[in-house]
């Protein structure tokens, strides 16, 4: 495959924990990372995306399967002799260091000469928005300085590809935004793959091209931003991506009826006569009656302003908990709606997305 | 309520103030003494004299009283001068060592990591008769002749305990990421080794060595042992003086030896401030 940047194949990583039992950090992943492409590992905490990231640099050594970097096997290859630079969790800024001996710190590895390195230096500060702070010391800087300062070094060698590992997990809300975008421009004006890991799905559905959830060691579903929203491959990808309403029964026609036999229409082809899980998105509902469309009828437990939207939390008569969110231009549709009132949820069947299997 | 505790806090700082009391005002005393011009009951102040310096630095070896007290400066010389010898060579041997085995027990993992940890700790627990006594039987039934390279090896058998301990510490302190941060943009092993651990360990290094050339100068039972007949360091040499009395000029020596310590604990705590 000549577009791609990194590729993985069948990526495994035991571990052994101080009880004496094993664990896969990495359990056979397959993962293709293309030329000039943001790419973010997505899942919770402890399901393996920094072991991921660290076998493509180096750090762990896989138990079996191959690392290839630029079309080469990188297996054998020491962490320093990679063409690889992360941007770590906790920045790891040198703190005897200044700013400017931080930042050029690849380049003196290389033993580029002193005015190219100091040239070098101050245009990568520039890039990151912090010119002239080369004689700074990296505790004297702040969370969101310390960040650039470790993007500046990790980028002055001009990789081609960039690792990034929950960079921004550290930064609060308003910053977190900035950095994003700013990292997104970043990406796309240098022309280089990034390999960016997240917790945070909202991050992931912002900054990427496709998205990998990853889950136990495995990879759940590769895929763009919205594919993964609008067609989650299981009811993992679902509930951890987005709010979800899930609906596991027994497809039948266009019906999906669960146990407690509430049914919801469906408009998908494929799945007739077999055990789904049907997937309603809280914005897909709406409560202003629309001829043709079906409903669910709920009892209204809580209705919440958010700003931009209300969201609504209800119980079906049979106990299931749903929420719905009504954008707050179409306020009028909740009219004196009120806690503890019955409410008729409407949606429409296409916006019905079918996972095959049930809530794991 | 009130009452109790105030008394509780004057209490507390009546224990503070008697503890410092404690330590220091036998020091200061010290101090003041070896400038008391009487020379036979230093308890009772006599006037302020200088010539306690001066005798034990051999400005003056006219004063008849001069033999009763110090045979000869240049004995006390050549005691001080043995002493620098060792601690010196001690505190390199000491300090790489030390740091060595210190590293290799942080970076390597291998059967019996635990144990070799205890080993390194053995020599500070031990009694330094047992150990003094050992060295003794050992350097004997080996057939090294006793003088200075076997003070030497001696105290590098405790010393380098020291060293490893301390070490240690500031290792176990520091951030792994860094070194991966280091090898992520480039830089091989030995590279790493010396601009990013080597730099951070350094404040440990040097607090190594400090203490362990501190120890070194101070110590005595051990040193006494494996001494032999032909080598006298400064602290044996006070100790024979003071089997003859505690004469004016042991204060001196004890106030200059002072002005060392805080000379050296001085730089050790400047370095160390630099460092953080
Ligand atoms: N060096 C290690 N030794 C033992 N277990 C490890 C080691 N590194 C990671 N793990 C375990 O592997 C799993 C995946 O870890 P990690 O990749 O750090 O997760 P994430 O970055 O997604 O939070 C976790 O359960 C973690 O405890
Ligand atoms: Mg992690």
């Amino acid at each position: 495959m000549r577009n791609s940047m990194v590729r993985l194949e069948g990526a495994t990583k035991v571990f052994s924990t101080p009880e004496g039992e094993s664990l896969k950090a990495l359990d056979g992943i397959d993962i293709d990372v293309g030329r000039n492409e943001f790419i973010t590992l997505l899942g919770p905490s402890g399901c393996g995306k920094t072991t991921l990231l660290q076998a493509v640099s180096g750090f762990v050594e896989l138990d079996s399967g191959r690392v290839i970097i630029d079309g080469q096997e990188m297996n054998d290859r020491p962490p320093y002799r990679r063409p690889v630079n992360t941007v770590f969790q906790n920045y790891a800024l040198f703190p005897h260091m200044s700013v400017g001996e931080n930042v050029g710190y690849s380049l003196e590895v290389a033993r580029v000469s002193k005015a190219e390195r100091t040239e070098r230096v101050a245009s990568a500060l520039r890039m990151v928005g912090l010119e002239g702070m080369e004689n700074r010391r990296p505790r004297q800087l702040s969370g969101g300085q310390q960040q650039r300062v470790a993007l500046a070094r990790a980028l002055i060698a001009r990789p081609k590809l960039l690792l990034l590992d929950e960079p921004l997990s550290a930064l609060d809300k308003n910053l977190r935004e900035t950095m994003q975008l700013e990292l997104k421009t970043l990406q796309h004006e240098l022309g280089i793959s990034f390999v960016f890991v997240t917790h945070d799905q909202q991050e992931a559905l912002t900054m990427s091209d496709r998205i990998a959830v990853l889950s136990n060691g495995r990879i759940q579903q590769v895929d763009t931003p919205r594919a993964i929203y609008d067609h989650p491959a299981n009811t993992f990808v679902a509930s951890f991506i987005g709010a979800s309403n899930l609906f596991e029964g027994q497809a039948n026609g266009d019906v999906v009826t669960t146990a407690e036999g509430t049914t919801i229409r469906h408009a998908s082809e494929g799945a007739k006569n077999s055990r789904v899980t049907a997937l309603i998105r809280p914005e897909h509902f709406f409560l202003d009656a629309t001829e043709g469309c079906p409903a669910v009828d709920v009892v209204v437990e809580q209705i919440v302003f958010v700003g931009s939207s209300f969201e609504l939390f209800g119980r079906t008569e049979q106990g299931r908990r749903l929420s719905a969110h009504v954008p707050a231009a179409r306020r009028a549709t909740i009219g004196a709606l009120q806690q503890g009132q019955k409410s008729r949820w409407y949606y429409d069947p296409s916006a019905v997305h079918l996972i095959q299997g049930e809530v794991a | 309520m009130r009452i109790a505790a105030a008394l509780f806090r004057g209490s507390l700082y009546a224990y503070t103030a008697l503890f410092f009391a404690f330590i220091y005002i036998p020091l200061v005393l010290i101090v003041v003494y070896s400038f008391n011009a009487n020379p036979i009951n230093m308890m009772t102040w006599s006037g302020f004299t200088t010539e306690w310096y001066a005798q034990v630095l051999g400005f003056k070896t006219t004063i008849s009283e001069n033999a009763l007290y110090i045979e000869s400066t240049d004995q006390l010389v050549a005691a001080v001068l043995n002493s620098l010898k060792i601690a010196t060579a001690t505190t390199i041997i000491a300090t790489v060592f030390g740091t060595a085995i210190a590293l290799a027990l942080h970076r390597f993992n291998f059967v019996g990591q635990g144990f070799y940890r205890v080993v390194m700790f053995m020599p500070m627990l031990m009694p330094d008769i047992v150990l003094g006594i050992a060295l003794l039987i050992f350097f004997v039934n080996a057939g090294i002749s006793l003088g200075i390279t076997t003070i030497i090896i001696g105290q590098c058998t405790f010393l380098i305990s020291y060293v490893f301990i301390v070490v240690s510490a500031r290792l176990a302190g520091m951030d792994r990421t860094l070194e991966n941060a280091s090898a992520d943009l480039g830089a091989n092993e030995w590279t790493t080794f010396r601009r990013v651990v080597l730099p951070q360990l350094m404040p440990g290094i040097l607090g190594g060595a400090l203490l362990a050339f501190i120890i070194s100068m101070d110590d005595l039972v051990i040193t006494y042992f494996i001494a032999g007949i032909d080598v006298t360091t400064l602290p044996m040499f006070i100790f024979s003086m003071l089997r003859r009395g505690i004469k004016p000029e042991i204060n001196a020596i004890a106030v200059m030896m002072l002005t060392f310590s805080f000379v050296i604990a001085s730089i050790g705590l400047y370095l160390r401030s630099r460092q953080k």
